[in-house]
Parts: C-alpha cells; structure tokens; sequence
C-alpha cells in the first residue's frame, strides 16, 4: 500500500504528539472538594494548568489520537498496488450500423483479447458503453444497432477505461474494431485522437453495403422543380427499387405499382404561407421556411417537426409502401439548394427498405488516427493526473469519525476532571 | 443509661464543676449563687432590721447581748436553666466523610450538658436545621439520653439559622456549638438581646483542622450551602486562603467578645473533652 499524499501523515503525527503532550500538560479543572469556607479563596479562576510526568485520561487520549492517525491516513489517500502485467488492452467495438457483420466483428475483438492481458471493451454507435464484463456470445448473437457511429465518443470513454487499466499495467494498447466510416469521424475526433498518448491500432471490418444509391426515380423530375436540384447529381444506377413521386392522390395505377414492391411518395405542392419549421428525418435536421401540411395517420413515422408531430409518414402496401410527405416547399428561395435540405429530399424519395451508408474514411484520415508513433500508451502518462479514487480511504474517514462519536461519549462518561 | 459513642467523654468530663459566670435568680434550690439571700443554713452576714423585715429572721441572741435589732442573712443557691443549640447546616458536614466537626460539635454539646446537668441544672437542646428540634430545659436523669439520640438521628444538611433560637430558647446560659458560617449578623443581634436579659450566650466555634489546612493538591472548592460558589484553591490560592479564614477568625471573636458573648473556638484536633474543661474551667475563674 502507498500513500499519494504522505504529507498528511507527518502532519496527522504531528497532531498526535501534540494531544500527548496536551494530556500531559493541561489546563484544567481540579477535582471538586466540598469546602464550607470556600468563600475566604480568592475568586479569580477556575482552571489550573498541572504537568504530570503520565499522561491523563489515557482512554481519551487513546480515542483521540485514533482519530487524528485515522483521518491523516483518509487524507493521505491510500491506495493498494496492484500487480502489474506488461500491456492492457483497450478495443473499442463498432456496433454501428456502419458495421455489415456485428458477429464477425464481435468475434475479431474476442481474439484480440484472447492473450489473458487485462482488457476493457467499450462498444460504440452514436454512443459509447463500457462493458464491465462482456459476453461474447450476446454481442455476436447482437443485431446492429441503426444508429451511426461516433468514433469520438469512442475514445473518451476509451479514454477513461485506459486510466482505468493503467493502474494494472506497464501500458495499454488501443485496439479501433471499425470500419471507420467517415460519418463516424466529426471534429473533435481529431483533438481526442491527439490526446492518446500512443498508437491506435486498426481493426478493419467490412462496411456495410450502401443500398441507398441502388434505386431511382421512375420518372425524372424537372429542374424547375423545388425537388429538382436535390435529385440531379444522381440517381443515373438503375436498380431494383423504384420510387415513384405523385402530385395529389394517389391512382389505382400508383397502387398497383406499390403492391409489386414499388414506393409511391405523395409529396403535394402549396402555394401556403411559409414558416420557419424545424424538420428532422434520420441524423439531418434542418431548420427551414416551410409549410406544414396535414398527414393522416399513417404505420410509420418517416420524419418529425421539431414538436414531434409527423412530417412524413409511409404504411405498408403490398410488396411496396405507400409514404406521405407533409412538407411544403416554396417557390421562392435558395432552400432547394441546400445540401442539408437535399439529404433530407433524398430521404423522403428512398425506396421503402433501403439503408444509406456514407463513405469509409480516406487513407489521410486513417494514417492520422493511427498516428505516427507505434509505442503503445505509457500507463505512467496516462495516470498523471488522474482521481484515484481507492475505498480505504473512504473507510479510514468513517473510522476516524466512529472514534470521535466514541471520544465524545467517553467524555461525557467519564469524571468531571477530564478535559 | 447507655452513653454509646459518648461514654469515654462522659468519663472524661466527670467531677467538672460550671459555675455560673454571675449569680443567677432562680427559687429552685441548685449550686449556683442566687441573687436571693433567704434562711438557708449558709451564713452569709448581718444587717440591720429595717422595717418589713421578717421578724422570724431577727438574731435573738445578738439582740440579747447587745440590745441591737440585727437581721441573719444566709446564701441561696439555686439551678440554672442551660440550653446548648448546635449549628446542623451543611458547613458541619465536614471534611467528608468523617464529618468531624459535627462529631466534634455533637461531643462538645453533649460534654457541656452532662456537665450542667451533673450540677441539677436542666439542660435542653436545640438543633438548628431545616427542621429544627427543640428539647426544653430539663433535669430529668433521661434528658442527656434525648439529646444524644436527637444529635445522633441528625445529618446536617442545607442551611440553617441560628438567631431565632437564640432569642426563643428558655435558659439563662445558652451555648452556641456553631461554624458560624450562617447569618453572622442575626446571630450577633440575637446575642446582644440575651445578654441585656442577663443570660449568658457562650458561642463555641467549631473549626475544622482542614479548614485551617486544606490539602496541598489543587482543588476546586464548593461551598455546601452555596454550590454556585466554585473556586480552585491551589499553591497560589492557598496563601490569601489563608490570610483571609485567620483574619475572619479574629475579626469574628473580637466582634462577639465586644457584645458580651463568650467565644471559645474549638479546633478539631481538640479532644472535646478538653473544650468542655476549658470552657467549665474558664467559667469557675470568672465566677471566681
């Protein structure tokens, strides 16, 4: 056991070699003696200081110095070293749905973890858990999860896990199990990266299939259309899915074409006021002039305004949906050409089914979440300045307060003369 | 009669005489000269008959040989009435737990009284406590047996006053076993009333040695009548302690002695038996 403040130990000895000496020499009131001509004594104190050569009240002085030794050893924050092996392990497990196998990649950081070294797993999408004690087998047996990744939030609790660990090893090894999509990667990525101290190891896994750019339009819409600039860049791949875009009610025709496995979207034009409205559909949000248009109830909720209320609803219909968008455009205005407005039209337009993946990180972004250095993180680096927190201390106090609930009712018991 | 505690002193004080200090009125016939001068077989003097004289008193033979009317005049004796009041305050519950200055009060009261009463005075007891009990004067033979039981039954306890016993008791000589740590003043009034109705107020102090000497170690004293007064007395204490008790010694014998009243202090370390002598000693020299 070491002592991170062993100050507080010279100072709590200090403390109890001055109440040593205070038992010995005390002021102090002498023991009572009935005297009838006590009015005849000079009246000016009543507390006398007398040295002995043995201390007094020794259960007292017993209980007190306790309580000083016990409270110095609480504020020396004592903790207990443990064994140290050579290298920790820290593997951050992407379980966005970035990932296409969550089993293969649950499976590749089991075998990372497989040489006895002590590990911490931290799984992430758009946040990160520890997992205290992982079990393999559910992780694998895990569907994955819908969200995106976040690989800064990755590493601050990668972060804290690796302090953690540091108390148990020479060094700790970070180990990313991702496809480092370059959605997963946002600004303070790069900050977070800087403050590891070491290597970041990659663990590549297969990226899930983009089936967001396998579909069309049935029909082009033109460029004059508040739609238009949002469809034009792409959209050239034929595919299997199809979306068709209806002005108005929807015809037996456009029901027909749901029922064989197509999308109608009946997105209806306005010429109503425009209002500023906040929309969300996915991880885009957008705050925009816009009209809210009536919906009715639909099975699935496609987008939400900023209040919740639907902004897009679609039910199933036959092999094919039917969705409904409750979003007025208005003629004027440079809200078309937005890309946060267009991610959020293409959106609208996908084929019911279809998941959007964005692009895996470029080889610089890679090469900079590495780093340049290939030692792994030093444990010293990463507990300088870090809280430990160790219960003894935690004991130690409440002892030391026991022992002075203890010294008061000693007090209290004991015969007038003791101080 | 059983004399307890009390039988080495009632030896002690056997054969001691306690005259009275002057001569005292009274018909009953005692040892002690009266003020009246009647036919007893006591020759005193002659004087001459003057009218109203009683004729049976006239000196026959003298008027035969010399032809002069002389009247025989004899000495009378006669009893006096003593009542002893003991101070039973808690100043006489001390040191604890010998109490020795209420032994030594009880010792001196009792040794006064077998004194009187081996004399045919009667003797009474008044004990000054929150209760008080009084015995009347009497000369039975059981009258020294109530007082050592009523002294023996007491504890002194809380505070008592002294005067208004003082001024009620029926007796020509009273004797004051006290501290006189009580009401200093009623006391000292109550005796000037006695003594101008020609009594005789003995005032006996009873004076612990520890009062005298308390004990070396430092301690807080508490006053048993006043609790509240707290006060250490240790080696820089002790001197003025000192100081002060002796110099209200004197002040307070000189301040009875001046209203006629006979103080005689009675420290502990006394054998009681010798108080009882010195004061039935010093009052056959001032008869004397």
């Amino acid at each position: 056991m070491t002592f991170l403040a062993p100050w507080a130990l010279a100072i709590g000895a200090l403390g109890a070699v001055g109440m040593v000496l205070l038992h010995l020499v005390a002021l102090q009131r002498p023991a009572a003696y009935v005297l009838p001509t006590t009015r005849f004594i000079p009246d000016q104190r009543t507390l006398v200081s007398r040295a002995a050569t043995r201390p007094r009240d020794l259960l007292l002085l017993a209980l007190r110095v306790l309580v000083l030794l016990a409270a110095a050893a609480a504020f020396a924050r004592p903790v207990v070293t443990p064994s140290r092996g050579a290298v920790a392990r820290v593997v951050l497990l992407d379980r966005s749905r970035a990932v296409a196998d969550p089993a293969d990649a649950a499976r590749r950081a089991q075998a990372l973890v497989r040489d006895g070294a002590p590990f911490a797993l931290v799984t992430f999408d758009s946040s990160a858990t520890v997992q205290p004690a992982p079990a393999w087998d559910t992780l694998s047996a895990a569907t994955h999860s819908t969200a995106t990744g976040s690989l800064s939030a990755a590493l601050v609790a990668g972060r804290r896990a690796a302090v953690s660990l540091a108390q148990r090893a020479d060094s700790v090894e970070l180990v990313v199990v991702s496809p480092v999509m370059s959605g997963e990667i946002d600004g303070a990525t790069a900050q977070l990266r800087a403050l590891w101290p070491g290597v970041i190891h990659l663990e590549r896994v297969a990226a899930r299939t983009d089936t967001a750019t396998s579909w069309q339009l049935e029909r082009a819409i033109p460029l004059d259309d508040p739609l238009g600039p949002a469809m034009s860049p792409s959209r050239a791949q034929r595919g299997r899915a199809m979306t068709r875009l209806v002005r108005g009610a929807p015809s037996p025709a456009d029901s027909a074409f749901a029922r064989a496995g197509g999308t109608v979207v009946r997105w209806d034009t306005t010429s109503a006021r425009s209002d500023a409205e906040g929309l969300a559909l996915g991880d885009d949000v957008i705050v925009a002039s816009v009209v809210r248009m009536a919906l009715p109830v639909g099975v699935r909720t496609r987008a939400r305004w900023a209040d919740g209320t639907p902004a897009a609803i679609e039910t199933p219909f036959g092999a094919g949906c039917m969705r409904q968008v409750g979003v007025g455009i208005p003629q004027a205005g440079d809200l078309p050409l937005r890309p946060g407005f267009q991610r959020i039209v293409r959106g609208f337009l996908q084929p019911c089914g279809v998941v959007a993946a964005t692009q895996v990180a470029d080889s610089a972004t890679i090469r900079a979440l590495v780093g340049t250095t290939t030692a792994k993180a030093s444990a010293d680096v990463l507990r300088a300045g870090s809280e430990l927190s160790s219960p003894l201390a935690r004991w130690l106090l409440a002892l030391a307060l026991l022992l002075a609930l203890l010294e008061l009712v000693a007090r209290v018991k004991l015969p007038a003369e003791a101080t | 009669m059983s004399a307890g505690p009390y039988g080495a002193l009632l030896d002690a004080v056997r054969g001691v005489r306690w005259p009275a200090a002057r001569r005292v009125m009274g018909a009953t016939l005692g040892a002690h000269p009266s003020q009246l001068r009647g036919n007893s077989s006591e020759f005193s003097e002659f004087r001459p008959y003057r009218q109203g004289d009683d004729p049976r008193r006239l000196d026959w033979r003298l008027l035969a040989r010399s032809d002069r009317a002389y009247v025989r005049l004899t000495t009378d004796r006669a009893t006096m009435r003593t009542s002893i009041i003991v101070d039973a305050s808690a100043s006489m519950a001390f040191p604890q737990p010998a109490l020795d200055k209420w032994r030594h009060a009880r010792e001196i009261a009792i040794g006064l009284a077998a004194v009187a009463h081996s004399e045919a005075d009667p003797v009474g007891l008044a004990i000054a406590s929150e209760r008080p009990i009084v015995l009347a004067p009497r000369a039975r033979r059981s009258v020294l047996l109530e007082m050592m039981r009523s002294l023996d039954a007491t504890t002194p306890a809380g505070s008592a006053s002294l005067a208004p016993l003082v001024s009620t008791v029926r007796a020509v000589r009273v004797v004051v076993v006290t501290d006189l740590l009580g009401d200093m003043d009623a006391l000292l009034t109550a005796s000037r009333l006695r003594i101008a109705t020609r009594s005789e107020v003995i005032v006996v102090h009873v004076v612990a040695t520890e009062e005298l000497d308390p004990p070396g170690d430092a301690v807080l004293a508490v006053d048993p009548e006043a609790p509240a007064m707290r006060r250490v007395l240790d080696g820089a204490m002790r001197a003025g302690y000192v100081a002060n008790y002796t110099r209200w010694l004197d002040e307070t014998a000189a301040s009875l002695r001046s209203a006629g009243v006979r103080y005689v202090r009675a420290p502990t370390s006394e054998l009681s038996s010798h108080v009882v002598r010195r004061i039935a000693g010093e009052s056959v020299r001032r008869g004397a």
